[in-house]
């Protein structure tokens, strides 16, 4: 038993490393971006964000599923600066605006990230999304 | 509790090979320069780089461990160099330019060993063969063959360049590894798209401190063409495929398809480092079409990035046995404004395989510590 438990850990470190050492060297945009964004720490409404390059503009789609929203992002790539709009849905079906900005870090990093302010609705929050 | 030990153990072994084959100008500071003597403790004759380890004494006394690079053993013995041209306890002066950061570490331009004053580790600086004169070797059917003549070895070995620009009968200035001299020149290398061009100026402000190859990812695109150890070339007409044996890098190969069959159009490939390549003769030029890649690695030295819209054709012409000219040209509409071309030549080594060379096999050892 003792054995099987090392060799799953082993395995699962593996595949851990693996994972860290294979990163999408392309547009750093392209990919999936999960986070999260609320207007306090402990209020966090989780976030998904798919992002595709295809040469002109980043086609995107904000919370992929039932309830997904076409999403329109810019980047300055002087600054990595990241402008994301899209109209999601709110809990009781609610069409509400989305306007953020980010700002895109540690642009090598698999796991780069973007995160600024956040505005939906009425509602002035922060956000911050990490490349899955 | 020795179960957690050892997986400790094993995470610091897998996590080395990200220090596999670091290019020089990501490991080195060469504008730097350092120089002690010492005890040799331990040699790793071991790809990529060979390592020995020195106990350095400081005026106080305090001895501090060493790490010195000193060459590619597969280098060093064809210059006559062996593992045992060093043994522990070997008293050494040392000169070379220091690890970039805080490690003890050192890539030798000097070893001299301080009992007889004898220069170690110095290439031999052999003259190369002249094979410019001799007639590319052909198949009974006319066809240039890309691999050696019948009844003899060889192989591909060192490139005329280490960097893909585009031919536009401008020099820029940069070092081996890609690292452009002039961060202003950047414009010069290729029709970069915005982000392009911006990633690309990442790359090299950050001295390629997030290449893929560094840990020992498989040098696709063109750049198993710019690595050190050679190729070569497994022509199978009886079954329409011509391999490329990868002597650097992973120790890979990519397969060449010569039957006929349409390049494809990425979206229905497997996505993956060298991509699907289709091949076919226009006269002594092989023709390669190359789609399919994936955007886990950089294409070239230098970071030129690329995504998974790239296609290159490849031509490859033998006009003589020791020469085989290399052009490419790139097209991918996503990260460049139009295709561009570049190439360089490859030198025959004849008479000779390529050796045994794994990218992280002394990851470990030298760099764990």
């Amino acid at each position: 038993m003792r054995r099987r438990v090392f060799h799953l850990g082993c395995l699962l470190a593996c595949l851990g490393l693996a994972v860290s050492g294979i990163a999408q060297q392309g547009h750093p945009l392209t990919g999936t971006w999960n986070g999260d964004w609320g207007t306090t720490p402990t209020q966090r409404t989780q976030l998904t964000v798919v992002m595709n390059w295809d040469g002109k503009a980043v086609n995107t789609v904000i919370n992929p599923g039932p309830n997904s929203a076409p999403g329109m992002v810019t980047v300055d790539v002087v600054t990595w600066m990241v402008h994301i709009e899209g109209d999601l849905k709110d809990s009781s079906g609610k069409t509400v605006h989305v306007v953020a900005d980010g700002k895109l870090e540690d642009l090598g990093n698999y796991h780069r990230t973007i995160e600024g302010t956040w505005r939906q609705g009425g509602a002035t929050g922060n956000f911050k999304l990490t490349r899955d | 509790m020795r179960y957690p030990k050892a997986l400790g153990l094993a995470i610091l072994v897998l996590a080395a090979p990200a220090w596999g084959q670091r290019a020089k100008s990501a490991a080195y500071d060469s504008s730097q320069k350092v120089k002690f003597s010492g005890i040799v403790t331990r040699i790793d004759w071991v790809n990529p780089g060979a390592f020995f380890f020195v106990n350095v004494k400081d005026s106080i006394g305090t001895v501090e461990n060493w790490a010195v690079e000193f060459g590619n053993p597969l280098d060093l013995e064809k210059d006559g160099w062996k593992s045992t041209s060093l043994h522990i306890g070997d008293a050494v002066n040392v000169e070379g330019s220091p690890a970039r950061g805080p490690a003890r570490q050192a890539l030798a331009t000097s070893v001299i060993l301080a009992k007889t004053g004898a220069k170690l580790f110095v290439p031999s600086n052999k003259p190369v063969a002249k094979l410019a004169s001799q007639p590319a070797p052909r198949w009974p059917n006319g066809h240039v063959r890309l691999g050696p003549p019948p009844g003899k070895k060889g192989y591909w070995g060192t490139p005329s360049s280490t960097v893909l620009v585009e031919e536009t009968g401008t020099k820029i200035p940069m070092n081996r590894d890609g690292l452009l001299a002039n961060i202003e020149d950047a414009d010069k290398v290729a029709p970069f798209q915005p982000w392009a061009k911006a990633v690309y100026e990442y790359r090299q402000r950050t001295l390629f401190k997030d290449d893929p190859y560094n840990r020992c990812m498989p040098p696709g695109g063109v750049r198993h063409f710019q690595s050190p150890y050679g190729f070569q070339f497994v022509e199978q007409p009886d079954i329409d495929r011509i391999l490329i044996l990868i002597g650097g890098g992973d120790r890979n190969w990519r397969t060449i398809y010569t039957d006929g069959r349409p390049v494809g159009h990425k979206d229905e490939l497997v996505l993956t480092y060298y991509g699907t390549s289709t091949g076919h003769w226009d006269g002594d030029t092989l023709i390669v079409e190359t789609v399919g890649f994936n955007e886990k690695f950089w294409f070239t030295n230098g970071g030129l990035p690329h995504t998974e819209a790239l296609h290159l054709t490849e031509r490859f012409t033998r006009p003589d046995l020791g020469t085989l000219k290399y052009q490419v040209t790139v097209d991918d509409p996503q990260t460049y404004t139009r295709p561009w071309t570049g190439g360089w030549t490859i030198r025959w080594v004849p008479d000779e395989e390529i050796q045994e060379y794994f990218c992280e096999e002394n990851a470990e050892s030298t760099f764990v510590r």
